[in-house]
């Protein structure tokens, strides 16, 4: 739902950094995006294009890696992934239980990122 | 920032591993340090609109008594509606308009706690953008993350959005007088709420009443 205002920060820092590159055109950028955040990777996709427009990056390629979510118990010590939790019509996963032991003492490891990766430039 | 020349000397790549996430993680560390320096108490009221987080911060101020030694920080896109409801109650008021953001971030509270006068002030309330997506993901510092749903949004408002209640502290069901009018079973939205997260306190409120504003206080660790 905030797609817009991380897709300006994202279009931001690229620009920002092909000012300070020598940049002629961007010919592409790389995110990561982990899958226990609330961004829409096609949405995000979308609007860096929208704001790329104009700028040096205009028709940059967006490449979205999707970073899978990884959570550590805290009562068994399982670290791995999620379930989907299709039995309760989560779609998405949720971290609430640990997939081993059932114990809600969940942390999370990894899924909350949203990164800047790299950007493929030329002179 | 490690610049990597690939494919002859024309393409290069500039290296960044930058996570955006991240930057208002940290904001929000540097504004609970702030709080703690000063001994404030800070909660974060989040919650859909129109479930009653202005009425939740008013009746919780009506039973403390505290007047000014409670500052609110009332965020909204544009209006100040909610910020003159709160200061009948006598705290100090700050408004933050997001103008369209659909969430208050850390920088927004770090600005509105640098232009607040909080000598004196031990408990303070930030009442986020109605909505229950976004607020989840941007941490904001307070101590605790209270999150208020009500009857009238139906039953299955905590399973359709778990990320949020997940996030939660504290769950408050409020309006809880019409559950029968809205054919909704509290006991079946704790049972949710349970399943999220079973840490939270799961709290029945009528906030405009005062029912279970005790109770929401105490799990607050405050003092009546």
């Amino acid at each position: 739902m905030h797609e817009f205002s991380i897709s300006d920060e994202i279009v931001r820092t690229v620009l920002d950094t092909v000012e300070k590159n020598d940049v002629g055109k961007v010919l592409s950028i790389q995110l990561e995006i982990g899958e226990l955040t609330l961004l829409n990777a096609e949405q995000v996709t979308f609007w860096i294009h929208e704001l790329f427009k104009g700028s040096a990056a205009e028709g940059a390629k967006v490449i979205v890696k999707t970073i899978k979510a990884r959570i550590k118990c805290e009562s068994c010590g399982y670290k791995g992934g999620l379930t989907s939790g299709q039995q309760d019509h989560f779609q998405h996963p949720i971290p609430c239980t640990c997939l081993k032991c059932g114990s809600f003492q969940v942390k999370v490891e990894k899924g909350r990122e949203c990164i800047l990766r790299k950007i493929q430039a030329m002179r | 920032m490690k610049i990597i020349k690939t494919r002859g000397p024309e393409v290069f790549d500039i290296e960044l591993e930058k996570d955006l996430l991240a930057k208002n993680r940290r904001l929000a560390k540097e504004n609970r340090k702030r709080f703690d320096r000063s001994n404030i108490l800070t909660i974060d009221i989040m919650g859909s609109i129109g479930s009653g987080k202005t009425s939740l911060i008013k009746a919780i101020l009506k039973r403390l008594g505290m007047g000014k030694e409670v500052a609110v920080i009332a965020g909204d896109l544009t209006t100040t509606i909610d910020a003159e409801r709160i200061e009948t109650e006598g705290a100090r008021v700050i408004q933050v308009n997001t103008g369209k953001e659909c969430h208050l971030d850390a920088n927004l509270i770090r600005q509105a706690i640098d232009r607040m006068k909080l000598d004196g002030v031990k408990l303070l309330f930030i009442e986020n953008v109605g909505n229950l997506i976004c607020p989840g993901e941007f941490p904001l510092g307070a101590h605790q993350r209270l999150v208020v749903t009500s009857v009238t949004e139906g039953p299955y408002t905590l399973m359709k959005h778990p990320y949020i209640f997940r996030e939660a502290d504290i769950i408050v069901l409020n309006k809880i007088d019409l559950a029968k009018a809205m054919k909704v079973v509290p006991s079946k939205l704790e049972k949710d709420a349970r399943k999220i997260n079973p840490d939270a306190p799961f709290i029945r409120t009528n906030a405009l009443r005062g029912k279970g504003i005790p109770e929401v206080i105490r799990a607050l660790g405050l003092k009546i």
